[in-house]
């Protein structure tokens, strides 16, 4: 079942074109990773399957459902059914952790008992159950982290965003928490939209691999196979072109 | 060196204009007859007025705190964040009551409401014996101060809004509908500014002198300004004037300790242009009526209240004749004020920005404390220390009342500069100090321009606030230099309601004039910028 289709979608900023003619399909259950340098239209990607901002032109759909197509929104974030972590992790300062993962329950009308059950579950799979009364100031990088992870998730959403979430984190947290996010995936099965610049990290992740050029539009689309084999590819010729410069200048 | 001896200067100069008058004041009011004595301290506690006063001037205080909130928090909410159309319009329009003195507000609604006014040479003079009785007492105080000070919490709330991380509501609005997301992150995460501002209106109203005085209300700055002037009773002026600077001391105190740091943390978030609106859907017709109706009844009646009062050429004349000296006398003391205030104000913002003398915190907190303190406070205490054979120089002269606005307003232009300064990376000045560059140099040709917006700004809000100011004035303006704010309430007595009308708005015209052209002159020198 596709969870996620964008047609044909295109983004402007001032004129300059953040993304162009995007149009993709994600499975139910897929981890799909948006790959690119900085400024591709990456994140701009998660932000319209989010709704904070409409397509200029295109549309896209969640489970068939058109949320949001030429310049308009037909479906506010909150309607959805979307999760997202983002770069930054935006945790409210002025909340506990408890604080946090219980704002969108208390907004969706959940009774106090199932919501206490549910931000036990969250917790305990993220393994956060001391700190739960804690502001997240008090908490380390990786703490901070899978509070994002868990405030996204304890609403159970179809789709999870996740925006280059490890990018600020050194390379041994950064490896220990993808762990994290692939384990969460398999067992609660969302589908997982996760954006990145770092090759590792995106063949770590993903089921599959979308690469964004420059000018927002697609590079390329491939398993993480594929796409691994490509860049080696790549390399391989740019390797190639080198020496034999270097044989012709010497 | 030359660093050092500057931002050292300007303390002092702080001190002088607005620490000494004080000290002097406090030295006075504990010697009678050449020796320290508490009974007039005594004399104090006991006295049943105080009491009196301090209910009055309590209540207006609340009242109007409570009533600027209540309104401008979700009218700064409605103009920053939604798509209410003519949100610029609206923003302009609420901020005129603060550009004007307060106590102009309170004549307008007198011109509407009073006894001879328009509702009852219009409509049912019944009804305006009940409305006059109604304007003249707390209830007329509340409205004409509540409206005055308004756009104190509608700005501050607009401001406090863009330093809001974007990210955090987006967060939100992921789980929960935009009620919710204000409710819950939004107004929690800009309440700092919001109390600061409640704060700022409180410490005003406490202070406010005009408006209390002209619809008869007692309240301790009229009194010390009653006993002083009418009198010239020095304990029983102090005696009103100390609770006074007390309560803005206490607050004030208050506030250092439990807000400052959140306060402090009020900057312009990171990418700030990803900002979200709220769509106000089927309601933006009805919140439009909603504002519109607000804005006619606060801002529009009461300036056509005052133009139709005043709707005959001979009493723009008279009022020409009768003061227009004061008239040019205001502008050149607003337009020395202001140049003065915005020269000390940028030095003493740069020593509490980059804290680099050991004594930027006690500048900061003497220059808020200074506009914290009732004018009546203030121009006691300048009195107290001028009012000499040897510095006659001072007190017989204009340089009493600029001292005056220096010791109230620098507060205004110092926090301007250090707002503008926290968003010029400290490198660029760092860049120029190593290529070798002197600190006057580097002020002059990095940071001052790099600041000049702020400095515009700044210069903008001294003009203003010296234009429109009365309390000190009032106090120690010396014979034959009155301003026009002091001329219109000495004319009061028995000028003409249209005489009265009229010099009101010459003074709205006088404030806002230069205002609009230097909004043009910015408007069309950022065009040419961005071409």
């Amino acid at each position: 079942m596709k969870m996620v289709t964008f047609r044909e979608v295109s983004k402007y900023y001032s004129g300059r074109a953040a993304v162009r003619d995007f149009s993709l399909e994600v499975e139910e259950g897929e981890r799909l990773v948006i790959l690119g340098p900085s400024g591709c239209g990456k994140s701009t990607l998660l932000r319209l399957v989010a709704g904070f901002i409409p397509p200029d032109s295109g549309s896209i759909a969640i489970q068939g459902d058109i949320v949001a197509a030429d310049g308009q929104i037909m479906k506010s974030p909150e309607k959805r059914g979307v999760g997202m972590v983002f770069q930054d992790l935006a945790l409210w300062p002025h909340l506990t952790v408890k604080g946090n993962l219980a704002f969108g329950l208390k907004a969706r009308g959940i009774p106090k008992k199932e919501r206490e059950q549910r931000i036990g579950e969250i917790v305990r799979l993220v393994q956060l159950e001391e700190y739960i009364r804690a502001k997240p100031a008090e908490l380390s990088g990786g703490q901070q982290q899978r509070v994002a992870l868990a405030r996204a998730l304890v609403l159970q959403p179809r789709v999870l965003l996740m925006d280059e979430p490890l990018s600020s984190l050194d390379l041994e947290l950064s490896v220990r928490l993808r762990g994290e996010v692939l384990r969460l995936q398999r067992r609660l099965g969302f589908t997982l939209l996760y954006v990145t610049h770092d090759r590792e990290e995106a063949f770590d992740i993903g089921t599959r691999v979308v690469m964004m050029k420059g000018d927002g539009r697609i590079e390329r689309i491939g398993s993480v196979e594929q796409v691994r084999a490509y860049f080696q590819a790549r390399a391989t010729a740019s390797h190639l072109i080198r020496q034999n410069l270097n044989d012709r200048s010497a | 060196m030359a660093k050092r001896l500057v931002l050292t200067s300007v303390a002092i100069l702080l001190a002088v204009a607005g620490l000494l008058p004080i000290l002097a004041m406090l030295v006075k009011s504990v010697m009678v007859d050449d020796h320290f004595s508490l009974a007039f301290y005594q004399e104090l506690l006991a006295s049943g007025r105080e009491v009196t006063l301090m209910r009055h001037s309590m209540a207006l205080s609340t009242l109007t705190t409570l009533f600027a909130t209540v309104i401008g928090l979700p009218l700064g909410i409605l103009l920053a964040k939604t798509d209410l159309p003519l949100r610029q319009l609206f923003i302009l329009l609420f901020t005129i009551p603060l550009l004007v003195p307060p106590y102009i507000t309170a004549v307008s609604w007198f011109n509407l409401l009073g006894r001879d006014g328009l509702l009852a040479r219009y409509l049912d003079p019944s009804l305006a014996k009940t409305t006059s009785a109604w304007l003249f007492g707390l209830p007329g105080c509340t409205l004409v101060l509540s409206s005055t000070f308004l756009p104190i919490v509608m700005l501050l709330t607009i401001a406090s809004l863009k330093t809001v991380n974007p990210r955090l509501e987006e967060a939100g609005q992921l789980v929960a509908g935009w009620f919710s997301v204000l409710r819950g992150i939004t107004i929690p995460l800009i309440l700092p500014g919001v109390l600061l501002a409640a704060m700022l209106v409180f410490l005003l109203t406490f202070g406010e002198f005009g408006v209390p005085a002209f619809l008869g209300y007692d309240v301790f700055p009229v009194e010390s300004f009653t006993q002083f002037s009418a009198f010239y009773n020095f304990s029983a002026a102090t005696a009103a004037a100390i609770p006074l600077a007390v309560v803005a001391f206490l607050v004030l105190a208050a506030e250092r300790f439990f807000m400052r740091e959140k306060t402090d943390q009020l900057r312009p978030a990171p990418d700030g242009e990803q900002r979200s609106f709220i769509g106000l859907g089927p309601l933006r017709r009805w919140v439009l009526a909603l504002v519109s109706l607000l804005c006619l009844i606060i801002v529009v009646v009461p300036v056509l209240a005052l133009l139709l009062q005043s709707a005959t050429t001979s009493a723009y004349v008279e009022a020409l004749n009768r003061a227009g000296h004061s008239l040019l006398r205001s502008v050149v003391y607003a337009l020395v004020g202001a140049t003065l205030l915005t020269s000390v104000g940028f030095l003493s913002g740069y020593l509490i920005q980059t804290r680099t003398l050991p004594f930027w915190r006690s500048v900061d907190a003497l220059t808020i404390f200074l506009f914290a303190l009732p004018s009546t406070v203030t121009g006691i205490g300048l009195i107290s220390l001028w009012n000499r054979p040897w510095t006659n120089f001072i007190y017989t002269t204009p340089a009493i009342i600029i001292l005056g606005y220096l010791a109230k307003y620098t507060a205004l232009t110092s926090r301007i500069t250090v707002s503008t300064l926290a968003q010029i990376p400290s490198s660029m000045e760092e860049a120029a100090q190593v290529v070798g560059a002197g600190w006057v140099r580097r002020m002059g040709v990095i940071v001052a321009p790099l600041a000049r917006h702020g400095l515009v700004a700044g210069w903008l809000v001294g003009y203003i606030f010296c234009l429109r100011d009365m309390g000190i004035t009032m106090m120690v303006y010396p014979p034959g230099h009155e301003t026009l704010p002091v001329r219109i309430f000495t004319l009061m007595a028995n000028g003409s309601p249209q005489l009265i009308a009229a010099l009101c708005v010459i003074m709205i015209v006088a404030t806002l004039l230069p205002l609009s052209m230097l909004w043009m002159v910015f408007r069309t020198a950022m065009r040419g910028g961005a071409r």
